[in-house]
């Protein structure tokens, strides 16, 4: 399993009210799987997404990732823990406004450490492989929405990690370049053997995933493999 | 990330708000360009007076007088120039120096280490001018050889102790008196005219002229009304003024002495014995010192006038960084998302307050550089016309980097804060910023 979640709590305290964003949520990932995530929006999907990106920590559980405890790393482990085992997509893109397609493809290369050269280098190759070589030399807002996700697609691949965790990456997307970005996303994935976790509220964008869960409240509440979905 | 890397995204953060960052560097800039002028100007005046008070006291010399506390206003009149005026007007009780006990010389000059003793003859002339010139006034001063020789000619020879008849005019003086040049005043004759200190109420008092002739001419100095005359036409001429005939005699023995020590090694020790004797004593080292401390002093005002404007110019930078950091939140969140650790998050925004203190720095020193050279220039034109080779704003390299490092590392400083709380952001937080 590349994924353990083992009864993961994340709690915020407003005031003296308690709320449990993740109530005692038990996943587990293979390597490579799709899973689709659903459910209604504030039932904690993006905060597990999270969680298990590096970028938030639970209060309680345990969630190792490739067998590491992500509870227990420190800021620099969780940093390069996001900068080469995790891609982010994102639907809001969060591309870097003042930076060029090509330099926000670079971006995780160079925290990375990698020499300017090699970025630029490998950085083409990327939106080469999102078919954005036309554009690397366009700011975020010299493109379109579609254009926009596949440049933070390339950015999320740039650094080969092995877990891709998309935020309802079309949830900014018209149906038509939806299906169009869902594509390339999936084809890339199936290519590199890349476990993808991607939240959705489109029933027909989970078709494509392996298996779905449901989140409700804070916990899963139902598990559908694929076989059943169709 | 690396540093090349950490560089070149804070220039760029810097460049993409160009008025704001031109605005932060340029209070930078005027603090620098302040602390670099005013401080360079209180070197330039400590070079200044240090040169005049080397030029007008040698080493070696230990100036005595009858009590401590008349020092002091004996040497503020020897490292900033006398107003001549006030003692020919009879007021010359105002240095308020009692006469030194002929026994307390003798024993002086008997210490070890005194080479010499001299009385320190100066009066105030009443007038001295051509025969058929303008008079001017001027301070006669009688000097032993070895302290004559100290002064620079522009033109002529030094005059002798035992001489008689003979003077050495201030390089100010050769205008006053009317002659073209240097050149021009020497072997020419002038007359020194000294009255009577002592008139009673309402009663004009007599006036005495001398003759001498000019063989020599100093560069300008501060002492700009100084003539130099052998010392035993001094004393003569000094009874008169005085109006006893006992004066520089052993009834009525010198008021300053100036003590030669033959190794400069011993002043303090001259020094010392002497104070001993309960008289004033201060010898040129210390005077340099005393010369050093007041410029201390000075220099130290200056620069903190200066560093009040760098505070300032602080606080935009933390302004500037703390807004910038508000408006890159988002940013902030991503760069944290694709593997930017707090340190890598810190780092960046320290550089960039880093860079404002470099930039600002190193331009207000340049502003400052030639600002500085157009005053030294001007001065030069005016009113240190005289004095060649004279800076009023003197930069050794040590002020212009200590400047530009100064700025760096205060803007450096300032930048800490802002860029912990960028560092310590949460990402998830700053991811949702809108
Ligand atoms: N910083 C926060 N402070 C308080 N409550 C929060 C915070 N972040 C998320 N929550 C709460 O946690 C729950 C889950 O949020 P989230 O994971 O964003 O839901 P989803 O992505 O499924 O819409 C919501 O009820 C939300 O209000
Ligand atoms: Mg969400």
């Amino acid at each position: 399993m590349i994924i353990e979640l083992c009864d993961v709590w994340r709690r915020y305290s407003m005031g003296n009210e308690v709320i449990n964003a993740l109530a005692g949520v038990d996943l587990k990932v293979g390597y490579g799987e799709f899973l689709a995530i659903l459910g209604p929006s504030g039932s904690g999907k993006t905060t597990m997404l999270n969680i298990i990106g590096g970028l938030d920590t639970a209060s309680s559980g345990r969630v190792a990732v490739d067998g590491h405890d992500l509870s227990r790393a420190g800021d620099r482990i969780l940093a390069a823990y996001r900068n080469k085992m995790v891609g982010f997509v994102f639907q809001n893109f969060n591309l870097q406004p003042s930076c060029s397609a090509l330099e926000n493809v670079a971006l995780p290369l160079m925290f990375a450490g990698v020499s300017a050269g090699r970025r630029s280098r490998m950085a083409r190759e990327g939106l080469q492989t999102v078919g954005m070589s036309q554009r690397a030399r366009h700011l975020p807002n010299q493109l379109s929405s579609g254009e926009r996700q596949r440049v933070a697609i390339a950015r999320a691949l740039v650094n080969e990690p092995r877990i891709l965790l998309a935020d309802e990456p079309t949830g900014n997307l018209d149906t038509r370049t939806s299906e169009l970005v869902m594509e390339l996303l999936i084809s890339l994935v199936r290519e590199r053997n890349i476990t993808l976790l991607m939240v959705t509220h489109n029933p027909y964008m989970a078709e494509f995933a392996g298996r779905s869960i449901h989140m409700r409240d804070g916990q899963i509440s139902r598990e559908l493999t694929c076989a059943s979905l169709i | 990330m690396r540093f090349v890397d950490l560089i070149r995204t804070a220039c760029r953060n810097l460049a993409r708000r160009r008025l704001r960052s031109f605005l932060t560097i340029s209070g930078v800039v005027i603090a620098a360009c302040l602390v670099t002028l005013l401080v360079s100007m209180g070197i330039g005046m400590r070079h200044f007076m240090s040169a005049q008070v080397e030029a007008l006291m040698p080493s070696d010399v230990v100036l005595v007088v009858s009590s401590q506390g008349a020092l002091q206003l004996g040497l503020a009149g020897l490292a900033f120039g006398e107003n001549p005026q006030q003692v020919a007007e009879g007021t010359g009780s105002r240095y308020a120096l009692n006469p030194i006990k002929s026994s307390h010389i003798e024993e002086i000059a008997a210490l070890e280490f005194v080479d010499r003793v001299d009385p320190y003859i100066m009066f105030t002339t009443w007038s001295a001018s051509r025969l058929d010139g303008p008079a001017v006034k001027a301070m006669a001063r009688a000097l032993p050889d070895y302290q004559v020789r100290a002064r620079v000619l522009s033109a002529g020879s030094y005059i002798s102790e035992d001489a008689s008849g003979v003077c050495i005019i201030a390089g100010q003086l050769v205008e006053s008196l009317g002659f073209a040049s240097p050149q021009d005043a020497l072997g020419e004759e002038i007359i020194i005219r000294v009255r009577q200190a002592v008139g009673m109420l309402g009663l004009p008092s007599n006036t005495e002229g001398v003759r001498f002739q000019i063989t020599g001419v100093a560069e300008p100095n501060v002492q700009a009304t100084e003539i130099l005359i052998p010392q035993s036409d001094a004393a003569l001429m000094a009874r008169f003024w005085a109006g006893s005939d006992d004066m520089y005699t052993e009834r009525m023995p010198p008021s300053i002495l100036q003590v030669r020590v033959g190794d400069v090694a011993y002043m303090d020790q001259v020094t010392a014995q002497v104070k001993n004797m309960g008289l004033g004593a201060m010898g040129s080292n210390e005077v340099m010192g005393f010369v050093g401390t007041i410029f201390n002093v000075i220099e130290g005002l200056l620069g903190a006038f200066g560093l009040i404007a760098l505070g300032v110019a602080t606080l935009g930078i933390i302004n500037t960084l703390v807004m910038s950091i508000h408006e890159r939140t988002r940013e902030i969140g991503v760069m944290k998302a694709t593997g930017a650790c707090r340190g890598t998050i810190r780092k960046l925004f320290t550089l960039e307050g880093a860079l404002i203190g470099l930039t600002g720095g190193v331009f207000g020193v340049g502003i400052a550089y030639i600002l500085g050279a157009g005053i030294n220039e001007l001065a030069r034109l005016t009113f240190l016309s005289s004095f060649v080779g004279t800076q009023v704003s003197y930069m050794p390299w040590w002020l212009l980097v200590g400047v530009v490092i100064t700025c760096t590392v205060v803007a450096l400083v300032a930048s800490l804060y802002p860029s912990l709380r960028a560092a310590r952001m949460d990402p998830i937080e700053a991811l949702r910023f809108e």
